[in-house]
């Protein structure tokens, strides 16, 4: 599995591959229409009416099943909003319908990060450099070390610890991830510069703290601290949850890290084979797609990132087809499964890997062949 | 309205336009208000209710003729008023999309309002509004716009309409006959079949000695055949030639042998042609490319990748991949038509996110930029 994982293909397969997938691509595309409408006009809908409903049963939080069910209504519907509405709209698969409450470009989701942060180091910088050690900032998200070309240094001896504290807290992790305090704290960015860049970011925070924890606690009157304990329940579900699809998307076993030479010249058919390679995928029925937005597809979602996610799993059919035909491994699991790998890495790599120096000089040797 | 809260204390704003940017820093109210999510809830009361949008409901809807329809719409508030004359942008949902298309508006009665669409072969939004649309269907009204109104207050009016070019004349008949205004219409149709508005032209006409009517039906069924729009006919027709203003509505090469003849008798003149389907620019050909945003009309090769042509004609419009990918680069393209460089589509529809940097121009375009 290992060696069939690492083959690469010649310039003329990627150009077979290209067209392929272009042709799969553009099979969805044609079937395009009121169909996809309906249905995220349909998810649009579950997202208000569990808001609603969550926000109101915490309302009635002297009855503790209502604070239950209040609370996880209310994650249900912060992880649909997030996960199928937001995430997928901002990618622009909903851009050809017209609709302004649905454009890529202006919506802003339920989350403390800005929606416009989010379209550059998610929609440009992972989708582009997709697990490029140095260019795509969610390999690790400058705080883990997932794999063993990642040079390693002794605080992610500690990173089982604060990988957790990251799960709890990852919507503030999203929200300065393009802020880059690296930079700030090594000098390189002015103080000036980063007042600039945090302000939206800043009211951001503001008008997500003022709605959870402070306009429906208040409104609740007397049940103030239980609606605002719903709230933070509701949003460390949501934030555990949307941490663990992710991860699950990039960082079990078999994906693969690129270092930045790959981008020379590089061929639609290698970015192609790129998206394949380092991305996984979830089994886990219809469930399990709405919830992760259909990132349960991640390697589908990310070959084709602006075709209707909900679309995914009938194009993952033929997806799988050709990459068994080009001898390309399709990553794919149970949610168990992948998330036990995942957490192996951030176990396994929190240590100095010993074992990673044959496929490092291979890894350095590739970063040095241009 | 904006709340804010500023050195602890809480302010509360009626938004206006002098606000400074410093001073309205955040705006808390759009953290537990939206208009969208006001617009999902409103809606489910009544169909027209809406925070911000100017939405109109098919309230009736009868032929006109063989290939054209009435339709009158009940308009909620956020509808503009339109003078005579102006034309209204109609936005309707077909498969899931947004069509937009341009008519004639006229008030009725209580408010409402009448457009009169003519079925046009292959037209989406002319097809879906004569065939499919209902009682009961919403549809969005946009801001009004056009110049073909009668501001100059003119002495003696002539209407020149062919087809369904009639459309603003008739609101602007209706709206001036009765003040007294001289006006004359020629009005040119195929036949009795496919002219609009026949009956209520000739009762304004016999209502308001000061409106005269002449119907002129290039392939009648029985009769003698009218010529197309000449000289000498139109001599014939109008009385006291030297004091009228000329207006002209119809395609586009009736419009400019109008405004020939206008300008051979020294006639003010205003033409309004249906803009017809743009011809593609072959690959090299430059192209105009009207930026909305900064105002500005640049000259660039087509075929070529919108975001470089762009770039090299010194703007420089937010990117990210280069390659299609991450749509940071997407923005409305209001008209023209564009063809996908990966797929080798053409685009001739309005679109909120054209992505520039896999589209290339094969028209003049409109974007919002």
């Amino acid at each position: 599995m290992k060696n069939l994982n690492k083959r690469t293909l010649s310039a003329q397969e990627l150009d077979l591959l290209a067209k392929e997938l272009d042709a799969v691509r553009a099979r969805a595309m044609a079937d395009v229409g009121k169909k996809d409408a309906r249905y995220i006009r349909h998810v649009v809908a579950l997202v208000r009416y569990s808001a609603f409903a969550g926000r109101a049963l915490l309302m009635l939080s002297f009855f503790p099943p209502a604070w239950m069910l209040g609370t996880l209504l209310l994650a249900l519907s912060k992880i649909v909003e997030n996960m199928e509405v937001a995430h997928n709209v901002m990618h622009g698969q909903y851009d050809w319908m017209g609709d302004p409450s649905l454009n890529g470009q202006t919506y802003e989701w339920d989350l403390v990060g800005t929606s416009d942060n989010w379209r550059t180091s998610h929609n440009f910088m992972h989708h582009t450099y997709t697990n490029i050690k140095g260019m795509d900032d969610d390999v690790g998200y400058g705080v883990l070390r997932l794999f063993p070309e990642q040079r390693w240094k002794p605080h992610y001896l500690f990173q089982p610890f604060y990988a957790v504290i990251f799960a709890l807290l990852f919507q503030w992790g999203i929200a300065i991830q393009e802020l880059r305090l690296g930079q700030l704290f090594s000098g390189k960015k002015s103080k000036e510069k980063f007042s600039e860049e945090f302000a939206p970011v800043k009211r951001k925070m503001r008008q997500q703290m003022f709605k959870d924890y402070v306009f429906f606690p208040l409104l609740a009157g007397p049940f103030f601290l239980p609606v605002l304990a719903g709230n933070f329940v509701a949003n460390g579900i949501r934030n555990v949850w949307t941490y663990s699809i992710i991860f699950c998307g990039h960082f079990t076993r078999d994906a693969e890290i690129f270092p930045k030479s790959v981008l020379k010249d590089e061929s639609r058919g290698h970015w192609y084979m790129r998206q394949i390679k380092g991305s996984s995928n979830l089994e886990g029925g219809k469930l399990l797609n709405l919830l992760s937005g259909n990132l349960s597809h991640q390697i589908e979602h990310h070959l084709f990132p602006d075709v209707p996610a909900w679309r995914y799993a009938e194009m993952a059919k033929e997806v799988r087809a050709i990459c068994d035909r080009h001898g390309l491994h399709y990553n794919t699991g149970s949610f168990m499964k992948q998330a036990g790998q995942v957490t192996w890495r951030i176990l396994r790599y929190a240590f100095p890997s010993k074992t990673s120096s044959a496929q490092l000089n291979e890894f350095r040797a590739e970063s040095t062949a241009s | 309205m904006s709340i804010h809260v500023y050195n602890n204390c809480i302010y509360i704003y009626f938004r206006t336009n002098t606000v400074h940017p410093n001073l309205a820093t955040f705006s808390l109210l759009d953290a537990v208000f939206s208009a969208d999510a006001f617009d999902f809830w409103a809606r489910k009361v009544h169909p027209l209710w809406s925070w911000q949008q100017p939405l109109a409901q098919i309230v009736s809807k009868h032929p006109e003729s063989n290939d054209a329809v009435t339709l009158v719409l009940k308009p909620n508030r956020h509808v503009s008023a339109f003078i005579a004359g102006q034309h209204i942008n109609v936005s309707v949902e077909i498969d899931g999309r947004q069509h937009s298309r341009s008519y004639s508006p006229r008030y009725l009665a209580n408010n409402h309002i009448a457009i009169t669409v003519k079925r046009i072969e292959g037209g989406k939004v002319s097809t879906w509004l004569c065939n499919q649309s209902q009682r009961g269907d919403i549809v969005q009204l946009n801001a009004p716009f056009g110049e073909m109104t009668l501001k100059e207050r003119p002495n003696h009016a002539v209407f020149l309409a062919a087809g369904s070019g009639i459309t603003p004349f008739l609101s602007l008949i209706q709206a001036h006959a009765k003040t007294g205004q001289r006006i004359t219409l020629l009005y040119w149709v195929r036949d009795d079949a496919s002219a609009c508005f026949a009956e209520a032209l000739t009762q304004l006409a016999q209502a308001n000695p000061a409106f005269r009517l002449h119907l002129l039906m290039t392939q009648p069924k029985d009769g003698i055949a009218s010529d197309r729009i000449h000289l000498a006919q139109i001599n014939a027709l109008v009385p006291d030639l030297a004091s009228t203003h000329w207006y002209a509505c119809g395609p586009e090469g009736f419009v400019s042998t109008a405004a020939a003849l206008a300008t051979q008798l020294n006639r003010p003149f205003l033409g309004e042609a249906f803009s017809l389907p743009e011809l593609a620019a072959s690959q090299g050909e430059h192209v105009q490319i009207q930026l909305l945003k900064s105002r500005k009309t640049l000259s660039v090769p087509a075929g070529e990748p919108l975001l470089s042509a762009l770039e090299n004609a010194g703007i420089q419009p937010a990117h990210g991949c280069r390659r299609g990918i991450c749509n940071t680069c997407a923005c409305p393209k209001n008209s023209g038509t564009t063809r996908n460089i990966l797929t080798q589509e053409e685009q001739h529809e309005a679109v909120s996110g054209l992505r520039l940097c896999i589209s290339a121009a094969c028209s003049d375009l409109t974007l919002d930029l």
